[in-house]
């Protein structure tokens, strides 16, 4: 044979066998509805591949989603986003104060007491005011004592210091209730003056003596306040409640995994979550006793996060895994929770146990029928990482995915095919224009509403988002509790806004620029790279404003670039960003004006002392109405104040075939729907393949 | 000759070391940090991402980390920031998933360039050459994800046959043969996809080269001896319009690692050039650098063997 021959022949014989394969292939018969083995599992694509399947360690959607359905938490959240119970049949939530009683303490009437007599003057002052005769439950001398606190020193040379608080007598409150305002309740009991000079008084010794300076200045380091709140939830655990190894999940396994997330060796990112935790303590098999050191109301939605098998994950178990992996020393040595082959092959004890998971292919679960609650109807639910919009469509359309969320401009296609059905589901996220409102002009309130007024976000929503999103007008997500639906949107009025930029100053000059004093109105409104809509609303905005004669440039930055050289040192005019809120109202890392510095959120600088004072009422509240109230309260302060323009909160559609659908509890069908709050997969569980369409 | 092996061997060596300081170097100086310290997180306080930081050691000075990174890499204890798993069992898992792409285009590509070549060249202006100069050129021109995407849907909605990923999706039952037969199907698209844009580049040098020796006074004596005229184009032609090839064969071996990212990303092929995509997105600086060292490793092998075929392929060359 000829080189010719082989040069030819070789490839065309590769190619021929490539091709000719295709006669083999099961095709999509195998892969659509119409196999039995196929139409029990519900098939989903996933952009990304979940990077490691546990619930204190992941911090990815794509792990999110398979950890929310292997694990479960003591609580979760119901359609409107409020906590009901999960492995926790019911909680309550008591407070524990403590209240310093000072030598020489002296009330408002003048007297002197001591701790009995503050206790007696305490009963019979709450007997008088309504509301502490209702919580009250009990007042308990404690007697002098020394609390002990450990600091460690980072630094070159890191130390770890002892500080030794020798504290007064105190009283602890025993109270059904939280109560932020306890101080003031007490307030005409105890007189303004009371403990004025706590804790000046308190005497610390920090062991070693040379570190007492730096220790003190430590966070955590200070002696506990005059009136100490101690917020405590008793957990009651259900009793059939079993991880996928038949293992009972109890009390323990609250424990060991509140202790795994605080264990800086495992470096959760859930660390600050569970961080205003003072301890958790075990009552008895199945009660379990949280007791927080300040007021947080937000850190009970922690508790939403999966439950570990202390079982399979503790000292012990893991010494056992290393023997088994024969681990090299080096490797012993570093080997913590987050290396265990756990994170790869998950056991929980939620409706779904672990199956398999082939790395960039797909991780498949199935059904766990021992569960407390049934467990899903589906025998298996399958997560196809494909990474692109394209192949997950015709992935899609040939019957080898369930449901999927197509791109924005096909969504109206698929709601127009009598065929499939779709939902749309808000996001918990929304875009905004913010302004860095330590510059001129975005110090003034005016210019920051006139500049939103300029916008035409409806156009925005119709042409950018092809109608896939709603206007927004604050920082909650649309459609929550929090969010308040009487705060109307910016109209889009131009002639408005200029009138309103002329009222602080502004001129139109002979080239038909806007400028004050001689200084035109001109800044740089910038917004991360590789996001094609931002970067759409970057170029409308422009325009917007250069049409009342402002000067405008714009920037797209590399986003890594966008954080460290413009946003975390607060040196931009205005940007395009978004954010994606959680299910809580607190809103301190955002808007609190202690949080402006560099590397924080409230990069805008915004400084209102009336929204401080709102945000941390809040997240001292522990009652929802209240609760309801002050978010309002705080969405109007924001809108009026408006550091950011809101703009939209974009929608995702979800396509299904009609034949998914919804089984009632007595096995009637209903159609597919999402939750109230947009979750596509809260009645996961009720989830079933028809026939027959509804 | 073995003299130059050596010494060869020991400059490539040097470089490699210097090739990885670099990497590292600009790897850590480039702007961004891995995404498990992602400032953006507002739960994340500032407490928190200092303890990551410090757990993957990005707190020290570089040299330290490059230090890190070769002890952690020679002792096989290297991980992942990702998930904490070891970075080169993952490496070696998704190089053998890239292996077959690679050597059947390689094998497509280097067998059928060469005839496409010379066809065009001995019929120099004729209807075949230029049918396939202007294919050629359309399919240097045309993006690759573009054609990628043409080719997946005229498969899946004509065709009906999936393409996604190395297997058929719900398959697993099927008999052995079907399961073979499906994984070479899956092979065929990407495989042709790669194949394609390098037949296209390669055919076109081919064609030069050539045209070149073609008018070689040799080529001339040749077909005056009266020999076949494939004889001539193939043997004495080709052979010596080949050499320029033996460079950019040998340049050719880094592609296993970077070549086919985009072919892997939009076929859901997981792959080693989609590892490194998403490492470098992630900045999964332990993965992002042994992958770059692979590569290095590649490029300096793949002239080490360039210079080697060279001495062996061109008599006027010798090693010293």
């Amino acid at each position: 044979m000829g080189p010719r021959a082989l040069l030819i022949g070789l490839p065309l014989v590769v190619i021929a066998v490539l091709a000719l394969s295709a006669f083999w292939v099961p095709g999509y018969r195998s892969a659509d509805a119409d196999n039995p083995e196929r139409a029990a599992s519900l098939v989903l694509p996933s952009s990304a591949d979940p990077k490691i399947l546990n619930p204190i360690l992941h911090a990815d959607t794509a792990s999110g989603r398979v950890v929310d359905l292997v694990f479960e938490g003591l609580l979760d959240l119901d359609e409107d986003l409020a906590l009901r119970g999960r492995l926790a049949r019911s909680w309550s939530v008591r407070e524990t104060a403590y209240l310093v009683v000072p030598p020489a303490a002296t009330l408002a009437d003048g007297t002197h007491v001591d701790a009995e007599t503050l206790r007696a003057r305490i009963e019979a002052h709450a007997a008088a005011d309504p509301a502490l005769r209702e919580s009250l439950e009990s007042v308990v001398v404690e007697p002098p004592q020394a609390r002990l606190t450990q600091v460690d020193l980072p630094g070159d040379k890191p130390a770890r210091a002892m500080i030794t608080w020798q504290l007064p007598a105190r009283l602890r409150l025993e109270l059904a209730a939280v109560d932020q305002d306890l101080e003031l309740r007490l307030r005409p009991l105890l007189g303004a003056d009371y403990g004025r000079d706590w804790p000046g008084t308190a005497q610390a010794t920090v062991e070693p003596a040379e570190l007492r300076e730096a220790a003190l200045a430590r966070p955590g380091a200070a002696p506990p306040p005059l009136l100490e709140h101690n917020p405590t939830i008793t957990f009651e655990l259900r009793t059939d409640a079993r991880f996928h190894d038949g293992h009972p999940v109890d009390a323990h396994d609250v424990e060991f995994t509140y202790r795994a997330i605080m264990d800086p060796r495992n470096l959760s990112p859930r660390t600050s979550d569970f961080e205003p935790i003072d301890r958790v303590e075990v009552l008895d098999a199945h009660r379990v006793r949280v007791v927080y050191r300040r007021l947080f109301s937000p850190a009970i939605n922690a508790w939403t996060m999966g439950i570990l098998p202390a079982h399979l994950l503790d000292d012990e178990a893991l010494r056992q895994e290393m023997e088994r992996r024969a681990l090299s020393p080096a490797a012993r040595e570093r080997f913590g929770l987050r290396d265990s082959q756990f994170n790869r092959a998950p056991i929980g004890s939620g409706p779904f146990r672990f199956g398999r998971w082939l790395p960039d292919e797909l991780v498949e679960l199935q059904a766990n029928r021992e569960h407390w609650g049934g467990g899903p109807r589906f025998a298996r639910f399958t997560v196809r990482t494909i990474p692109e919009p394209l192949t997950q469509e015709m992935e899609f359309l040939s019957g080898a995915l369930d449901l999927y969320t197509p791109l924005a401009h096909q969504a109206r296609r698929y709601r127009d095919d009598p065929d499939l059905r779709t939902h749309a589901v808000r996001s918990r996220g929304y875009t905004y224009i913010g302004y860095n409102t330590r510059r001129a002009p975005f110090d003034d309130p005016r210019v920051r509403r006139a500049l939103g007024m300029a916008i035409d976000v409806e156009a925005i929503i119709e042409h950018v988002l092809y109608g896939e999103g709603d206007r927004t007008t604050g920082p909650y997500p649309l459609g929550t509790e929090w969010y308040d639906p009487s705060v109307t949107p910016l109209a889009h009025d131009p002639g408005q806004a200029l009138a309103l930029l002329e009222s602080v100053g502004f001129r139109r000059n002979a080239e038909g620029w806007l400028e004050r004093d001689g200084k035109p109105l001109a800044f740089t409104l910038i917004t991360n790279n590789g996001n094609a809509l931002r970067k759409a609303v970057l170029g409308i905005a422009q325009d917007a404003w250069r049409r009342i004669g402002i000067q405008v440039a714009t920037q797209l930055v590399e986003w890594s670039v966008f954080l460290e050289e413009f946003v975390n040192p607060g040196q931009f005019d205005a940007l395009v960003l978004g954010w994606s809120m959680g299910v809580d109202p607190d809103l301190y890392q955002l808007f609190h004006s202690s949080q402006t510095g560099p590397r924080q959120l409230n990069f805008v600088g915004l400084r209102d002392d009336r929204l401080d004072t709102l945000i941390e009422r809040l997240r001292r509240e522990y009652d929802r109405d209240a609760q309801r109230g002050l978010a309002h309260d705080l969405h109007r302060r924001i809108a009026e104040l408006a550091p950011y323009t809101f703009l939209y909160a974009p929608r995702a559609t979800w396509v299904h075939d009609p034949r998914i659908a919804m089984r009632g509890p007595a096995g009637d069908v209903q159609p597919l729907r999402p939750s109230r709050s947009g979750d596509m997969f809260f009645h996961l569980e009720r989830w079933d393949r028809l026939s027959l369409a509804p | 000759m073995l003299g130059y092996l050596l010494r060869s061997l020991i400059e490539r060596l040097v470089l490699l070391v210097v090739v990885s300081v670099l990497a590292h170097a600009m790897v850590h100086l480039a702007p961004g940090e891995p995404s498990e310290v992602d400032p953006m997180n507002p739960r994340m306080k500032p407490e928190d991402v200092a303890r990551l930081r410090a757990a993957f050691h990005l707190d020290e000075p570089l040299h330290l980390q490059y230090a890190y990174w070769v002890r952690d890499l020679a002792t096989g204890e290297l991980r992942s920031f990702k998930d904490n798993q070891p970075v080169l069992p993952r490496i070696g898992e998704r190089f053998m998933n890239s292996l077959p792409l690679f050597v059947l285009a390689t094998l497509v590509i280097w067998t059928l360039s060469f005839p496409l070549g010379v066809q065009a060249a001995l019929r120099r202006g004729s209807r075949f050459d230029r049918t396939t100069t202007v294919l050629a050129y359309a399919l240097i021109a045309i993006p690759g994800f573009f054609l990628a995407y043409l080719v997946i849907i005229a498969a899946v909605q004509v065709l009906g046959l999936p393409v996604i990923g190395m297997r058929t999706f719900g398959a697993e039952t099927a008999p052995l043969s079907v399961r073979v037969m499906d994984r070479i199907w899956h092979l065929a698209l990407p495989t042709l996809m790669l194949a394609f844009g390098g037949i296209a580049m390669l055919s076109r040098y081919a064609r030069a080269q050539m045209i070149e020796v073609l008018a070689a006074d040799y080529v001339r004596t040749a077909h005056a001896k009266g020999l076949p005229a494939e004889t001539v184009t193939y043997r004495h032609a080709l052979r010596n319009a080949l050499l320029p090839f033996v460079t950019m064969f040998g340049l050719m071996l880094p592609g296993l690692v970077g070549g086919s990212v985009i072919i892997e990303q939009i076929f859901a092929w997981p792959g080693i050039g989609r590892l490194g995509y998403e490492a470098i997105l992630g900045r999964d600086y332990p993965v992002v650098l042994t992958l770059n060292l692979f590569a290095a490793v590649l490029t300096v092998a793949g002239t080490f063997l360039s210079d080697v075929l060279y001495a062996l392929a061109d008599p006027r060359i010798r090693l010293r």
